[in-house]
């Protein structure tokens, strides 16, 4: 069972590693990658906790194997705020409505939500719902997650509605 | 003294969301120890048989395998493995570390095998060789008492204990006589608590020193370390609990359990820390679960449906191995019965059977089955009398000013709002117009229905392992305050709660405290999350330790400023002579005194700011209440049941962070609704579990899920601030209101459900029952 | 929950993986996406000595107008169908059927190809593809084949592909006039395999008469299956004539494997079912009457 050589982006580094062919995505972020905000809530794809951005796409981090991720480019968790720590709307959106709780599913949510409102800017409340279902919280009731996600995506809107009021005023934000 | 609370009763940020949103909270797994190995369980694939043979040859060759453990290795180091929470008095249910001599679940932990990664791990666990000899299962409860076969050998009839109130005949004559008597038997299914972070502890032995360092994913450090102490004969001062991040818990992680006490005692045997992290299936095959209940519910009323008596025989599930003694959560099944209503005579008994399934733990209001079996109940008095169930219950509430009073089965009331909050929940649904709405949906060939469920719930014990709390409280050097509690915090954001009410406790800027829980070596003894007695028991600990820095702060700083100390108030950070700005200290100030300045101090004062202190409750119990309303719309084609409205008006006294109290409430809830609807672990009849993943045990998702409104209703508790708990009463109060819901939607069609949870076969199994008994055509 | 060890090949050719899958027999598992392979594999259910990646196989991806068909490559993900302007053109009860596809993150990863290879007995692909009479085409060193739909769902997760085959492609013919596309499903959650569902493609004539009329059913069978006598009894009437609920209860009459388990046993989910005919049959006709 040869070791395969992998080399990947994550949250814009470089890495290169040698990984068995079984070991999981998910496992080799957190193992090899030292990067343990990506979650295992159950190992079989039904939870979201490991959701986490290849090539932009959200997936689940347990269903692939490392080397199926030979060549891409990977946001987890930890590349979603800042460098300076700065949080992002979603992120501050979440804090802000009490979106979690034990914070053991957040990094699913956070990052699911991310590329959602990025492909979805003006969702409608039944779409919240039923992007968010992909995801399993057992704390909040999704009461304040749905909240933080409907916040989220207002102000983007806003910020985007700013930033192109701006680019056509000709002045800088 | 102080000025107003400035940050208690606010939704005040939490301190704990920064770290966890940005992927830097520290769970169990994600702690590394230098050398760690990994473990894995090997379980049984029977639900009960007898072990003739445990071959670990082929597993101990497999390359990177350190150590495969049996029971006949492990069992004999456990000396005295009681739980602080139970006491060593009662005659608890047996809880081996390793199964010895018979399997008793599917699950049931046979061998432990330790290796260098996970993977391993299980590999070699797949080549260790166990011959079993079966036997037949006891895999039903309900018919476990008439089984000839044994779960534990030592229980007859499989009962592990029975509990009941005074004598059914005395109340014979009530029912006998009453206008009306409802009864029927209500069944509830095996759920669980489902934490989104499995079990997980990691143990570090260190020989040299005989210390044991414990990484665990725990409600309650403190509990660990007792449990470690004594079970595996080490001095309780040797061994360092440590826990930061939980990810859930509701009661399955507040006591060590077989798979923790395991790895404790294989760290002893191998030369680098065990980590064992639980997976999903091992999570809900053997975790343990709850609510596996049935009971025979009776009611006898007057002509105008005026409570006379409530009877209550109860059953449940136990399991294998349940943990704690389930006797003894049991019988506040039965004392809670008669609820929050006016009920004269009451009696009950509950007993406990043993089966060869999944072990019965705490989990979430662990005797809710009294306010499913009365509020149903209820529903269907109601619909049998003629009377609307709302009325019903307004004729029978407890006022608020009727309390105190003691229940028939011995329980004293207080400080609760039973009506109010019912009338509350009922005029923000606004239930005439819903009744109208109704009427036209059925009109129109639409099946929507409301349902309502009111509950008092014992918060806060006030006794023994969980009857004080302590704080410590160090204004550092530079005027910044350190707050030391035990924690144990697994979502439910007590540091948070230490945080604000300590800032208010000594008038100072929240961003000047920090809180350091969850680690036994730091921080005082405590009961850790549990019996919803976190926020309350915090707020004695933090009131009681700060009421001493308080009285020191003001004392230096009068004698600094040549003023009174009545004259002094602290705020802003600061202690300022009332009506004369500018003349105060800063807590820096009085601290640069306190630790480097001491001639300063005033006479009698000692250096430092620093104080220990430890609240003992001051009540056996706290008393919250609360009222669920649910709407439905029924699909009587599928039988999906669709949640339209959710109102919860909660009486949990004043609220230390609304923010944080409607999301205890809004998760419970959530819970109790999947309880109704969903979730449900189920063995075939050989005793295999056929829900162990989460393909097939159905967690709610944000599509199932409605909006919930909530009131609040505030009445103090005794005790500081007059909090009350509010963790548990969300998933107390959910599954009877949606299943009153559902039963008066489909009151059209002469339908009782007495069985959950409903899901959409099982409704139109009853809608097809209705149609061929009334010739109803559905 | 970990999977067993394997050895792992990522050819870059159709050929190459033909090739692969000759040489290694019987002990060789294809991975696309993997999300129905990954948890299986994670619990240990299922074991590979080797797994082949079809992740760099360019012949597995795109999408050609064929004329009177479309084909779509077996690699090309759910989320790129749900959002192709020219699949859902050609083939709308493709587009239609992939919302319902688990949840978004799953349809990033998972293909067209692997679901109909799944063949999972409630697959919204597995139905379409059956309703549309798809031809579904694979590869092997033995040469390519065209398996019309029809013949290729055999049984639980069972399909007529052998072992040495990749699957390249689905080949959806197009309907033209004026027709109409629905599906409907019952799933305890949103995103679980339904407990059964129904597909409905229906064209019309000029004067409302069902000129054609495919039914597919699944979870209702150890495999997706047509509603063949419900489509005979419908084609030549006046669809106005027709009542939805009579549909939905032909179309299931015919049923003699309906499965049952947690969620209901057999009786119901015929009724369920049944529903879910006579909801997509109304929605398709409806469309088709506005085309």
């Amino acid at each position: 069972m040869a070791d395969v050589d992998v080399r990947m982006t994550v949250n814009g580094v470089a890495r290169r590693s040698t990984v068995p062919p079984r070991l999981t995505l998910a496992d080799h972020l957190r193992s090899t990658c030292g990067l343990t905000g990506t979650h295992l809530g159950c190992e079989h794809g039904a939870c979201g906790a490991c959701t986490i951005l290849v090539d932009g796409d959200a997936v689940r981090a347990c269903l692939m194997f490392a080397v199926q991720a030979d060549d891409t480019e990977i946001t987890t968790i930890e590349g979603i705020a800042d460098r300076d720590g700065r949080l992002s709307v979603v992120q501050e959106a979440f804090r802000e409505h009490h979106g979690l709780q034990c914070g053991f599913c957040t990094p699913g949510f956070v990052v699911s939500v991310t590329a959602f409102l990025r492909d979805n800017p003006d969702p409608s409340d039944q779409e919240i719902r039923e992007a968010l279902s992909g995801n399993l919280c057992r704390c909040t009731g999704y009461q304040g997650i749905f909240a933080a996600v409907r916040a989220a995506a207002d102000a983007l809107r806003a910020t985007d509605a700013d930033a192109g009021a701006a680019a056509r005023d000709g002045s800088h934000p | 003294m102080t000025a107003a609370a400035r940050y208690a009763g606010a939704r005040v940020q939490r301190v704990e969301d920064a770290r966890l949103l940005t992927g830097h909270g520290s769970f169990v797994d994600d702690v590394v120890r230098p050398g760690m190995l990994h473990a894995h369980f090997v379980r049984s694939p029977l639900a009960r048989g007898r072990i003739t043979g445990i071959d670990v040859s082929a597993a101990l060759a497999l390359d990177g395998v350190h150590a495969v453990f049996t029971a006949e290795d492990l069992n004999p180091g456990v000396r005295e493995p009681w739980y602080s929470l139970v006491g060593p008095k009662v005659p608890d249910t047996p809880r081996p570390a390793l199964a010895e001599g018979e399997v008793r679940f599917v699950g049931d932990p046979v061998a432990l095998v330790v290796a260098v990664d996970r993977y391993v791990a299980e590999d070699a666990a797949a080549l260790v060789v166990v011959d079993y000899e079966p036997l037949e299962p006891v895999v039903d409860y309900k018919t476990a008492t008439g089984s000839e076969e044994l779960v534990h050998a030592a229980y007859p009839g499989n009962v592990a204990g029975t509990m009941s109130g005074r004598p059914a005949e005395q109340l014979a004559e009530v029912f006998a006589s009453a206008a009306h008597v409802v009864e029927e038997t209500i069944h509830q299914q095996a759920y669980q608590a489902v934490p989104m972070e499995t079990r997980g502890l990691i143990a570090e032995y260190s020989a040299h020193d005989g210390g044991m360092t414990i990484w665990a994913s725990t409600q309650v450090p403190h509990e660990v370390r007792l449990f470690c102490s004594r079970a595996l004969g080490l001095s309780e001062h040797r061994v360092r609990v440590i826990m930061r991040d939980t990810g859930g818990g509701f009661g399955q992680k507040a006591l060590p359990q077989r798979e923790d006490l395991c790895v404790m005692l294989a760290a002893l045997k191998v030369p680098a820390a065990v980590k064992w992290i639980e997976d999903r299936q091992e999570n809900l095959s053997s975790a343990g679960q709850g609510r596996h209940e049935h009971g025979t519910a009776r009611l006898a009323f007057d002509a105008d449906g005026t409570i006379l008596a409530a009877a209550l025989d109860h059953v449940q599930d136990a399991g294998a191995y349940p943990v704690p003694w389930p006797v003894m959560t049991a019988v506040v099944v039965g004392m809670l019965f008669p609820g929050p209503y006016r009920v004269p005579a009451a009696t009950f008994t509950c007993t406990s059977v043993f089966s060869n399934t999944n072990g019965r733990t705490a989990y979430r209001g662990p005797w809710q089955y009294e306010t499913l079996a009365r509020e149903v109940l209820l529903d269907v008095a109601a619909r049998g009398m003629g009377i609307d169930a709302v009325e019903l219950r307004r004729r029978n509430l407890l006022r608020h000013d009727e309390l105190p009073v003691t229940n028939p089965n011995g329980m004293p009331y207080s400080d609760i709002s039973p009506l109010e909050t019912f009338e509350h929940a009922l005029e923000i649904l606004d239930h005439e117009s819903f009744r109208r709405e109704q009427a036209a949906a059925r009109a129109a060939g639409r099946y929507i229905g409301v349902g309502t469920s009111s509950y008092v719930e014992p918060t806060t014990s006030g006794r023994g392992f969980h009857g004080t709390e302590g704080a410590t409280i160090r204004i550092e050097p530079s005027g910044v305050v350190n707050v030391y509690v035990s924690g144990g915090s697994s979502g439910n954001s007590l540091e948070t709660t230490a945080v604000q009410l300590t800032a208010d406790a000594l008038g100072v800027d929240i961003g000047q405290v920090n809180t350091i829980q969850g680690d036994t070596a730091v921080t005082p003894f405590g009961g850790g999350t549990g019996g919803s007695r976190s926020g309350s028991m915090i707020a004695g600990a933090v009131a009681e330790t700060a009421a001493g820095l308080r009285e020191r702060l003001l004392a230096i700083a009068a004698h600094r400023l040549e003023a009174a100390v009545e004259d002094l108030e602290l705020a802003d950070g600061r202690a300022q002579v009332r009506g004369t700005p500018g003349a105060g200290l800063s807590l820096a100030e009085i601290a640069d005194i306190a630790y480097f300045d001491t001639r300063k101090l005033p006479p009698g004062v000692p250096p430092g700011l620093e104080a220990s202190g430890r609240y003992q409750a001051q009540s056996p119990t706290i008393w919250a209440n609360a009222t669920h309303v649910c709407t439905c719309e029924v699909d009587v084609v599928t039988g999906a049941v669709t949640i339209l409205r959710y109102i919860v008006s909660e009486d949990c006294g004043p609220m230390i962070n609304p923010n944080v109290v409607e999301g205890q409430i809004a998760g419970g809830t959530v819970q109790g609704i999947g309880g109704a609807l969903l979730e449900n672990s189920v063995y075939d009849e050989d005793g295999n579990p056929i829900t162990s993943t989460f393909v097939d045990y159905l967690l709610p998702t944000s599509t199932e899920v409605p909006v919930i409104e909530y009131g609040h209703v505030e009445t103090p508790g005794p005790g500081p601030g007059g909090y009350k708990g509010v963790g548990e009463g969300g998933a107390i109060g959910a599954p009877p209101a949606v299943v009153n819901a559902v039963a008066d939607a489909l009151a059209p069609f002469g339908v009782t459900i007495t069985r959950l949870p409903m899901t959409p076969a099982s409704i139109v199994a009853l809608l097809q029952e209705a149609e061929a008994n009334q010739g109803v055509r559905v | 929950m970990k999977p067993a060890a394997f050895d792992y090949h990522r050819p870059d050719s159709l050929e190459e993986a033909v090739t692969l899958l000759a040489e290694l027999g019987d002990d060789a598992k294809v991975i696309a996406g993997g999300q129905s392979l990954m948890p299986m594999l994670a619990m240990r259910l299922a074991a590979v000595d080797h797994l082949v990646d079809l992740r760099r196989v360019g012949e597995l991806q795109g999408v050609v107008d064929r004329g009177d068909a479309l084909w779509i490559g077996a690699g090309t993900t759910q989320a790129a169908i749900q959002r192709s302007a020219d699949i859902d053109a050609a083939v709308p009860l493709l587009t239609r059927s992939t919302p319902l596809i688990g949840h978004f993150q799953i349809r990033n990863r998972g293909t067209l190809g692997g679901s109909v290879a799944h063949a999972d007995a409630a697959g919204e692909y597995p139905a379409v593809a059956l309703t549309l009479d798809a031809e579904i085409e694979a590869s092997s060193v033995r040469g390519r084949r065209a398996i019309p739909a029809g013949d290729f769902f055999s049984g639980w997760w069972t399909t007529a592909l052998e072992p040495d085959e990749v699957l390249t492609g689905v080949a959806f013919p197009r309907w033209h006039g004026r027709s109409g596309f629905a599906i409907e499903e019952f799933a305890r959650r949103h995103g679980d395999y339904a407990i059964a569902g129904a597909t409905v493609a229906v064209e019309l004539d000029d004067d409302d008469r069902v000129r054609r009329c495919s039914i597919g059913l699944f979870g209702l069978a150890p495999q997706v299956e047509r509603a063949a006598a419900a489509e005979a009894a419908l084609v030549g009437t006046v669809a106005g004539d027709v009542r939805a609920d009579e549909v939905g209860e032909t179309a299931v009459s015919g049923l003699d494997s309906v499965p049952s388990d947690l969620h209901g046993p057999a009786e119901y989910r015929t009724r369920v079912g049944a529903a879910m005919v006579a909801r997509a049959w109304e929605k398709a006709l409806q469309e088709a009457r506005n085309g």
